[in-house]
């Protein structure tokens, strides 16, 4: 009767069926509507060896309407909110078919991995990085892969997440001159990554961005 | 094999048409029926071409008696499937086959090709080889089309196989044509099985339904997808749930919607559309009919800057109205009664230059036609600042501007009559209009002229008395 729910379980079998591809989907709870589906980052891009988990909620009009996703693992895209790990995505909204299965929207992401968006931002910090230094950006997003998705890291020797404290400038995307200089001023660190990430100040922006200005920034 | 026919062994000949005609009959059960007691056998064998096969129609050629239908041959190209079946009606000898067997007639159903059937009969006879069984290839010769190659009625245009068929009258045979291959294609489709890709099941294609741009999928899905697209009025997605199709936002049709939903969900489906339609479309005034109120939008093809931009008819009542002043046509040339106008204009210029609200005022009344108003507003006003500043008092009667070269302050008004004071706007008595400038006490006590200039001529020039 519920074709929902014949729709879902199939898509769960064709892809525990499916060894070929390493998108999963697993069970949450008892509950076939909300589900954990997970990929590999691509080959090629900083995501590359993290392993990334996504929330999956099945609206009661699936597959008519789109399929509820968002980022679990912590991602460092523009298309991907930092916080949240809302996803921007067209099929997930107004380009969403019927057609379209949990298998292949869960590819879409991993597509969206390798091409971001930046002019169609979900969130807007990590776009400015994108825009402004596409290096800088990569290695931030690397970090994040290393450290949220248990990626191999900048140095590719696999020191994982486990092991030292988290880098906080560099999880900020920044310069760790930069830092020290405003924190030479007596402010304190986390303030001035606070504001630096905020203000994006990096590479080439980092002349467009008055001193005064920053300091401004870090007595509000 | 190759003996005397009088010395085959007749029981053997049996066996071997028996045997022929059983392998013949599990490939194509439709297409054959027997008369064993005489040995009659009758095939009918449809044409199968390639998917969308053009064919065309032509007159004359073919039938001497058809010549009565002079004019141009026309062609009339379709594009099929498959073509009405050939009809063989086949005797076969007992000693069959060693001998060959006998075409009794040979015909196509609806009469669709025309032919010299004894060139048929010859390209039949030929294929046939003494012992073997010949009719399985009559049948495929038939069913592939390839005996129309042999009657030279197919020609190859751009590498695809064309067909050309010659009948009398092209009007008649063309529906029969396509009514058979609509009728085989949808026998074709509701026996096939297609996987419905939303509910991932394979189902019988008599409880599918394919949509224009060739995607098929369930009856169900579909009617469960479009039910609940009308019901919560995203119109919009009413439409192919394929992705290459969502994307491209290819809609239903009518004819797809009625396929699909009932009578009640379409008929809500099109005053959904139509009302996203009057929403869209900013060149809509509403019928003023009070129990009317029917949206209206601009004529197509009024050239821009027309006064016919401002004409509406109602399509529900009929009713043409000026969409600037909401009152009956009152024709192209004649002007809005002012106040209309006045309110259009007065909103129009309010409004910044470029703002959207100007916009869509623009794509409203005319862009073209909304400057003339402006224009003429500007040009009325600065013909008004220049009146105030060339022009003394207006005709107190009338109103009608006047400009004073040289004269008296006594006016009589050309247009109404009036007389009236130059200098102060006073109507002035008709019988002693000069009381005005001669009576102590009023302000206009002898200034009947007042201009400096005149008076100045008046002086006596210096040197006069000396003369």
């Amino acid at each position: 009767m519920d074709a929902r729910l014949r729709r879902v379980n199939k898509e769960i079998a064709d892809c525990k069926n499916d060894k070929q591809s390493s998108v999963t989907i697993d069970l949450v709870d008892e509950s076939p509507f909300h589900l954990i589906g997970s990929f590999d980052g691509p080959e090629g891009t900083p995501y590359e060896g993290g392993r990334f988990q996504v929330d999956i909620v099945i609206p009661d009009n699936y597959p008519f309407q789109p399929v509820k996703m968002k980022f679990i693992t912590k991602v460092y895209h523009p298309n991907v909110s930092s916080a949240s790990g809302a996803i921007c995505l067209d099929i997930l909204k107004d380009a969403w078919s019927p057609v379209l299965t949990l298998k292949s929207t869960l590819i879409s992401l991993q597509s969206l991995l390798c091409s971001p968006e930046p002019r169609d931002p979900q969130d807007a910090e990590v776009a400015k990085h994108y825009m402004t230094s596409k290096s800088s950006f990569e290695d931030t997003a690397r970090y994040w892969t290393m450290i949220y998705a248990g990626g191999p890291g900048k140095e590719g020797l696999g020191k994982g997440a486990k092991g030292g404290p988290r880098d906080e400038i560099a999880m900020a995307g920044l310069d760790r001159a930069h830092v020290a200089q405003f924190e030479a001023l007596g402010f304190d660190r986390a303030k001035v990554i606070d504001v630096l990430r905020r203000l994006n100040y990096r590479g080439a922006n980092v002349a467009n961005i008055n001193d005064d200005r920053v300091v401004e920034e870090l007595l509000k | 094999m190759s003996t005397e026919p009088d010395k085959y062994d007749l029981q053997g000949c049996a066996q071997l048409q028996q045997e022929e005609w059983e392998i013949l009959e599990s490939i194509h059960p439709d297409c054959l029926s027997r008369d064993s007691s005489s040995g009659f056998i009758r095939l009918e064998v449809p044409v199968e071409l390639a998917e969308s096969t053009c064919v065309t129609i032509q007159t004359g050629q073919v039938d001497p008696e058809s010549s009565y239908h002079p004019g141009p041959s026309c062609p009339k190209a379709l594009s099929l499937a498959s073509l009405p079946p050939i009809l063989l009606d086949i005797s076969l000898p007992p000693t069959y086959p060693y001998t060959p067997p006998q075409i009794q007639t040979i015909r196509a159903t609806y009469s669709w090709l025309r032919f010299d059937d004894s060139e048929l009969r010859d390209y039949l006879g030929r294929k046939w080889e003494k012992g073997e069984g010949v009719l399985y290839t009559w049948v495929e010769c038939i069913r592939s089309g390839q005996f129309l190659d042999e009657l030279q009625l197919t020609q190859a245009e751009n590498g695809r196989r064309t067909i050309r068929i010659h009948h009398p009258m092209p009007g008649l045979i063309k529906p029969v044509l396509e009514s058979y291959n609509a009728s085989t294609q949808a026998a074709r489709f509701s026996q096939n099985s297609y996987e419905c890709e939303v509910c991932l099941t394979s189902i019988k294609g008599a409880r599918c339904v394919m949509l224009l741009c060739g995607h098929v999928f369930c009856r169900s899905c579909l009617e469960d997808f479009w039910k609940l697209c009308i019901k919560e009025g995203d119109v919009g997605r009413v439409g192919c749930p394929d992705p290459g199709c969502v994307k491209e936002q290819r809609e239903a049709n009518e004819e797809e919607v009625r396929r699909v939903v009932t009578e009640e969900e379409v008929l809500r489906w099109k005053w959904l559309r139509a009302k996203r339609a009057v929403e869209k479309d900013p060149t809509v005034v509403h019928c003023p009919m009070a129990q009317c109120q029917t949206p209206v939008p601009r004529a197509p093809n009024v050239e821009e800057g027309s006064p016919y931009e401002r004409l509406r008819t109602c399509p529900e009542c009929g009713f043409s109205f000026c969409a600037y002043c909401k009152h009956a046509w009152h024709g192209p040339v004649a002007t809005c009664p002012i106040s209309a106008t006045k309110a259009i204009l007065t909103e129009y210029m309010a409004l910044p230059e470029g703002s959207a609200e100007r916009k869509q005022l623009e794509t409203l009344y005319g862009r073209v036609a909304l400057q003339k108003l402006v224009d003429q507003y500007e040009h009325e006003k600065k013909f008004r600042e220049w009146l105030a500043q060339r022009m003394g008092t207006p005709c107190p009667g009338c109103d009608l501007p006047v400009e004073k070269a040289s004269g008296c302050n006594h006016m009589t008004c050309v247009r109404c009559q009036q007389h009236y004071c130059y200098r102060c706007g006073a109507k002035l008595d008709k019988i002693h209009p000069y009381k005005h400038f001669s009576t102590p006490g009023i302000r206009c006590f002898q200034r009947l002229f007042d201009e400096h200039i005149d008076i100045d001529e008046w002086q006596p020039v210096e040197g006069f008395n000396v003369i």
